[in-house]
């Protein structure tokens, strides 16, 4: 007894003096085994883009780290990016991304979109079918986008397809299912869609789960439980396998996908990991090639041991906080609003606190949009200085100083993240302005119901991720009466300069309406811009063929596992010899994914009964210039 | 040779207020087949005096002198060769007949189990015997009782099983530390009709403990009277009852109701409290408490003792007594041999 | 008698849960709609529209009262109702998944925390004020105030990333994933049940029946284990009823760090996104096995000790 006593004594003591000495801010740093980090052989292409057989790995099974448990696998109920995720490999929509995220055809090879732009007509590919061997056709995606606005089917996501005519009154039950703007044109292979009004980001939208078909007869058969592994029947690249809830998806490739012979992975592996920092440990013990983020107190010592693997990119999203300007102290106060955004130096915010790689923010809309350029104030190119400078001035003018001092709170989410930037916040204003602030945070729907009911509210936590490559879906938020507009903001020219967007369709006079509408919305200074977000993550080395792109969408059936060196390929002699040439002379560092894979619009079969003409509607449509 | 021999006993405790000195300078012995009682309030150290001889004191307790059991000395036992002493040879009874028992054991388990141990019984015979034992001590229907747990016992029959526990090896010495205190008066007669007969039948010494004169005066062959840690008076039953010498002595006599005095008004409680063991007083322990106190007793009292063995403490002459020097029975002389019992458990 | 008197005992728990039950139903019910937010919030708001399709769906366009004794009536066929956040699974099946894992986690740890601190705790008591009992105590402290997110990055890192010898998280219903877990889960129950068992052995080594059982000469092996454990384990039985439920029932921070399905993470999640049937669900379902573990802890009490066997049957 003395023994055990004396073994479970040492290992306790242990535990206790580990984190003295090996506990540091980054994290717990014992270094990272040199075993556990084969390199990948260099990547050969063929001459067709893709990549050389013999460079790929035997086994071609990819494990993605997941985040949170997806809500549910049907793709019209599904709300969330986990959900996405998966939805994306088991389904295909009208339209659907390439591994760059542009949008290309999907199940539709082309379509025709009408001068008015409320007019989408589909012309689908004729040989699809599900994978249960049915033929799919533009009856499926009636069915589909039917289900999706139908009130029994309860979607939340399916407020992204109110731009359908008619989808908000078959939504509330007020006409029939029938009466929705979705229709069978000539055959059973066009398919023809009116919109309420000019939407944008429309084709984007039928990429999204919430336009992917399902099928009407397994529907019909399993109800709810339709989604069940057994049950579920997609067209996507890949089927469902498995459904361990809060272990794992399994899914398998989809022989019967359109593009089956260039799916290189033959099963994913889709694990919910909820805590981030699980997520970043089973990487590092090989059981994932691919974490759905990093949890951002590591980023200095992950960028330190994980330089190959860290990836970090531009993402469509804007962190920035929000003015109530319903509320006192900010009804029509420009100058005390332009103050309070001039006093802050967003630098010292992505550089020392949340510091990964966010860029900082001067204006609403991301850069990287659809090669959109934000607009940019003029004090973007001043110093901290003089910003501050201008700041005091200004809010001088706006009636306080230290006899009559400003008190404000800044409301947010309870978050460490959130937290940490609310304080930067309020220090800085405190320091430069003599602004004395008080943090509110909140449990997360409470903030919500607050933000939305604009009462309580003075400054908050806001942002937007946009699922659409379009600076559109960020600018409409402040419309008037949007319902995501929770800064009671309203503009009249601001308001006509959206619906100016929605109706031009040449590509160059859009984005300069774009650019002048956030340019009013930045002058009438409502969001206080902070950083725009990027997408982290660590991903094996091995793993190629996907791309950083500002979605943060990475199909699977584009990706493909490299063997590791040392490890001999099932490939001819002659082509490991060629590897091993091409490695000896590219020496130690890989090439970046960039690049890796063609996107589809070159590489991709084109479909046999496709003219020249309607290849060159298509990419003229991509350019959002056809049409005209 | 006496069957147990005690000479120069010391116990002490170590408490956080200091050392508690519970029993010191202590002398007796037991023949074969004889009666002790040893006598005094709540206090006199008895109990402890006898936890030590078995090894029953608490961590915090010493004892030092030595305690020679058919000369082998207690005291400086290992424990398993006190082991095989304790409740085979040496039984002991202890106050609290509800306490004392284990109460998450049948009375079965608890019996059977000190003759299984001693002498190696199977359970069968074991339970027979306890059966057997449980009769002796008039359980009623001892057979089916023996399942029982010992709180559906009362504390008069929870003592005889004591008792008849204490039995079942047969010991040549049972230890009765005031056996019947904790109950009520008609089971206390009882209790000693009890120990009485038992110890006709078999014959074995004992040693009984009480604050009670009146439960000795017809079971004890000698009587030894403890106050503050010390004997203060010792001798036959008779001499103490109807002769004694020690002021200490009388007073507890003038407490105990007695059919020879004519009436209750004649009762009368020694006055004041035991001293404080943390610090005793120098000279008479008892002085502050005596009527018959002066000034001598500022310094240790002397010891008398005569022929017949008797022995008291005090300046008043004993009668017949020659005066011996307390220091040269002092406990330092004896320090040499005393064995300590420190490492015993 | 004393049959009788075990059957007594247990028939009056049964009786006695279900008003248990009912209250704890009737509060958590309200309260949770009482929260502020819907299961339906989102960082934009739903059109109306939809937000009239999903409450119909989930009956709660009903008045609240009609919603309660819905909820009733589905509790008394135990069918706890579709979950709002993991919209494929009703949450019986979420229950009837996360739970076994949970329990056998939360099991394992127990027992593991059961055998482990009573023998460190006994060591502790046998050995009261030396060295070793001060610096197993200390230890044992040391178990207690260490919290389990503290602790399971450290195991995760020294076993299996530094280490390699374990998985770092994740679950399949293999012990190599279960190991650190039950470990982690057991830590603190170790420590608290060894301090538990020290405390109530040193009690009961100074009553009157262990002196007895020495003064009887038996070994001090037999001693303490015939004589004295059984009294000792007592508190320590009270203690592993509600502790046993709380751990069977699955320690959210335990299940975050390793990545297991089990029932805890629901409670947490099901809260946070106002998902009311799985909240409702989890909470009747933990407030049963509550009851059914201190029922165990009653009925194993009594057997121990026979003096509220006998108390209760008369």
């Amino acid at each position: 007894m003395r023994r055990l006593t004396a073994c479970v004594a040492v290992l306790m003591l242990a535990l206790t003096l580990i984190p003295l000495g090996g506990c540091s801010d980054e994290g717990l740093d014992f270094g990272v085994r040199p075993e556990n980090r084969a390199r990948p052989v260099e990547l050969v292409l063929l001459e067709n883009g893709r990549p050389d057989p013999s460079v790929l790995a035997e086994e071609q099974v990819v494990r993605r780290g997941n985040g949170e448990e997806p809500s549910t696998l049907d793709p019209h109920r599904a709300d969330g990016v986990p959900a996405a995720h998966i939805l994306r490999d088991l389904f295909e929509g009208l339209t659907t991304i390439s591994s760059s995220g542009q949008i290309v055809p999907g199940a539709a090879l082309r379509w025709n979109i009408s001068r008015d732009a409320r007019t989408y007509t589909f012309y689908l590919r004729r040989d699809l079918s599900w994978s249960n061997g049915e033929p799919l056709n533009a009856s499926d995606f009636v069915y589909s986008l039917r289900r999706a606005l139908h009130p029994d089917t309860a979607s939340a996501s399916a407020a992204a397809l109110l731009p359908i005519a008619n989808a908000r009154e078959v939504l509330a039950g007020e006409l029939p299912i029938e009466d929705l703007g979705v229709a069978l044109l000539d055959d059973e292979f066009t398919l023809q869609i009116t919109l309420t009004g000019p939407t944008p980001y429309f084709l984007g939208l039928m990429a999204s789960p919430v336009a992917y078909p399902v099928n009407r007869r397994n529907v019909e058969a399993f109800g709810e439980l339709f989604s069940m592994p057994g049950n579920l029947v997609s067209n996507g690249a890949f089927t469902l396998n498995e459904w361990v809830p809060r272990t794992r998806i399994v899914l398998e490739k989809n022989p019967l996908y359109r593009e089956a012979r260039d799916t290189l992975i033959e099963r994913v592996f889709y694990i919910p990991v909820e805590e981030a920092s699980a997520e970043v440990n089973r990487f590092r013990v090989g059981e994932l090639d691919w974490t759905s983020e990093v949890p951002s107190n590591q980023f200095a010592w992950l960028q330190k041991n994980y330089p190959d693997e860290l990836v970090i990119s531009p993402w469509t999203g804007s962190y920035f906080l929000g003015f109530n300007l319903t509320q006192e102290p900010f009804v029509d106060n420009p100058s005390l609003r332009m103050a309070l955004i001039l006093a802050i130096d967003r630098e010292i915010i992505t550089d020392k606190v949340t510091r990964f790689g966010e860029r900082p923010s001067y204006s609403l809309v991301p850069p990287g949009i659809d090669g959109y350029v934000p607009f940019t104030p003029e004090y973007a190119d001043w110093t901290q200085d003089e910003r501050n400078h201008e700041a005091r001035r200004l809010l001088e003018q706006a009636g306080y100083s230290d006899a009559n001092p400003l008190h404000l709170e800044i409301r947010y989410n309870t978050s460490g993240n959130h937290k940490k930037i609310a304080l930067a916040v309020a220090s800085m204003w405190k320091q430069v302005l003599g602004v004395s602030t008080s943090l509110v945070n909140e449990e997360y729907r409470v903030f919500l119901q607050n933000r939305q009911q604009k009462i309580v509210t003075r400054v908050f936590r806001a942002g937007w991720i946009s699922d659409y490559n379009d600076p559109y879906s960020f600018l409409e938020l402040f419309r008037t009466g949007h319902r995501g507009n929770d800064y009671g903001y309203s503009n009249s020219t601001f308001d006509a300069l959206l619906d100016e967007v929605g109706t031009e369709r040449v590509r160059a006079r859009r984005e300069r309406l774009m650019f002048e509408a956030e340019r009013v919305l930045m002058t009438d200074n409502v969001i206080i811009p902070i950083y725009s977000h990027v997408s982290k993550r660590l991903v094996n080395p091995h793993l190629r063929g996907w791309q950083p792109n500002v979605l943060d969408h990475h199909p699977t059936r584009f990706m493909y596992l490299l063997r590791s060196r040392g490890a001999l390929s099932s490939a001819s002699p002659s082509a490991v010899d060629a590897v091993s040439q091409a490695a000896s002379v590219e020496a130690e560092a890989p090439p970046p994914p960039e690049g890796a894979l063609p996107s589809p619009e070159t590489a991709g079969p084109q479909a046999d009964e496709v003219d020249d003409e309607d290849s060159s509607e298509r990419i003229e449509q991509e350019n959002g210039e056809g049409g005209s | 040779m006496a069957l147990l021999d005690v000479t120069g006993l010391e116990v002490e405790f170590e408490t956080p207020e200091g050392t508690v000195r519970a029993v010191s300078n202590l002398d007796f012995h037991l023949e074969e087949g004889e009666t002790l009682a040893i006598v005094g309030e709540s206090g006199a150290g008895k109990s402890q005096m006898m936890m030590a001889i078995m090894g029953l004191l608490a961590e915090n307790g010493r004892a030092r002198g030595s305690a020679l059991y058919r000369g082998a000395d207690l005291l400086g036992m290992t424990a398993r060769e006190l082991n095989a002493i304790r409740g085979n040879q040496i039984a002991m009874i202890f106050q609290d007949p509800m306490t004392s028992l284990n109460p998450y054991m049948t009375i079965e388990q608890q019996m059977t189990e000190v003759i299984m141990h001693h002498r190696k019984l199977k359970r069968d015979e074991a339970r027979a015997q306890a059966v057997e034992m449980l009769r002796a001590v008039r359980i009623p229907d001892a057979e089916e009782r023996i399942r029982q747990y010992p709180h559906e016992y009362s504390g008069g029959m929870r003592q005889r099983v004591m008792i008849a526990m204490g039995l079942l090896c047969e010991p040549e010495l049972l230890i009765a530390d005031e056996p019947s205190t904790a109950l009520d008066v008609t089971v206390q007669a009882q209790i000693t009709q009890l120990v009485r007969e038992l110890r006709e039948q078999a014959g074995m010494s004992i040693i009984l403990i009480t604050h009670d004169l009146a439960v000795v005066a017809d079971i004890a062959d000698r009587v030894m009277v403890m106050y503050a840690g010390e004997v203060v008076e010792c001798g036959s039953a008779e001499d103490i009852f109807y002769n004694p010498q020690h002021p200490y002595t009388r007073g507890l006599l003038d407490s105990v109701p007695r059919l020879d005095r004519a009436s209750d008004q004649d009762l009368h409680a020694i006055p004041g409290n035991p001293p404080n063991l943390l610090d005793l007083p120098v000279g008479c322990n008892f002085r502050d408490r005596c009527d018959e106190a002066r000034e001598e007793c500022r310094e240790p009292p002397p010891v008398w003792r005569d022929e017949t063995g008797r022995m008291s403490r005090c300046v008043l002459p004993m009668e017949g007594g020659k005066r011996v020097d307390p220091d040269g029975t002092g406990p330092e002389s004896r320090a040499t041999n005393s064995a300590s019992r420190e490492n015993r458990e | 008698m004393r049959q009788e008197g075990l059957l007594q005992l247990a028939a009056s728990r049964l009786i006695g849960l279900v008003p248990t039950l009912l209250v704890l139903i009737t509060i958590s019910f309200f309260l949770i709609r009482l929260a502020p937010g819907g299961p339906f919030d989102a960082e934009m708001a739903a059109p109306p529209e939809i937000r009239a399709n999903l409450e119909a769906k989930y009956h709660l366009d009903e008045p609240l009262l009609a919603q309660y004794f819905r909820y009733l009536g589905e509790v008394i066929a135990f069918d706890f109702g579709p979950s709002f956040q993991y919209k494929d699974w009703t949450v019986n099946e979420l229950i009837a998944r996360g739970f076994p894992i949970s329990a056998t986690i939360g099991g394992l740890a127990m027992l593991l925390a059961f055998f482990a601190g009573v023998l460190i705790g006994v060591f502790a008591a046998l050995r009261q004020n030396t060295a070793s009992d001060y610096t197993v105590m200390g230890i044992a402290m040391l178990g207690i105030s260490i919290p389990n997110f503290v602790v399971a990055p450290l195991l995760i890192l020294v076993l299996a990333i530094y280490g390699g010898w374990l998985p770092a998280s994740g679950w399949d219903w293999t012990w190599q994933r279960g190991l650190l877990p039950v470990v982690t889960l057991a830590l603190p129950a170790i420590a608290y049940i060894a301090r538990l068992t020290r405390g109530s052995m040193i009690e009961v080594l100074h009553s009157n029946y262990i002196r007895t059982a020495r003064a009887k000469g038996l070994p001090e092996r037999t001693v303490i284990l015939r004589h004295a454990l059984k009294p000792t384990l007592l508190p320590v039985i009270s203690y592993m009823g509600p502790a046993t439920a709380a751990l069977i029932t699955g320690s959210v921070v335990v299940e975050r760090i390793y990545s297991i399905p089990g029932l805890g993470s629901y409670f947490v999640q099901g809260a946070l996104n106002r998902d009311y049937t799985l909240v409702m669900g989890v909470v009747v379902f933990y407030g049963m096995i509550i009851i059914l573990f201190n029922f165990i802890v009653d009925l194993l009490y009594a057997w121990l000790n026979p003096r509220i066997r006998y108390d209760e049957g008369e």
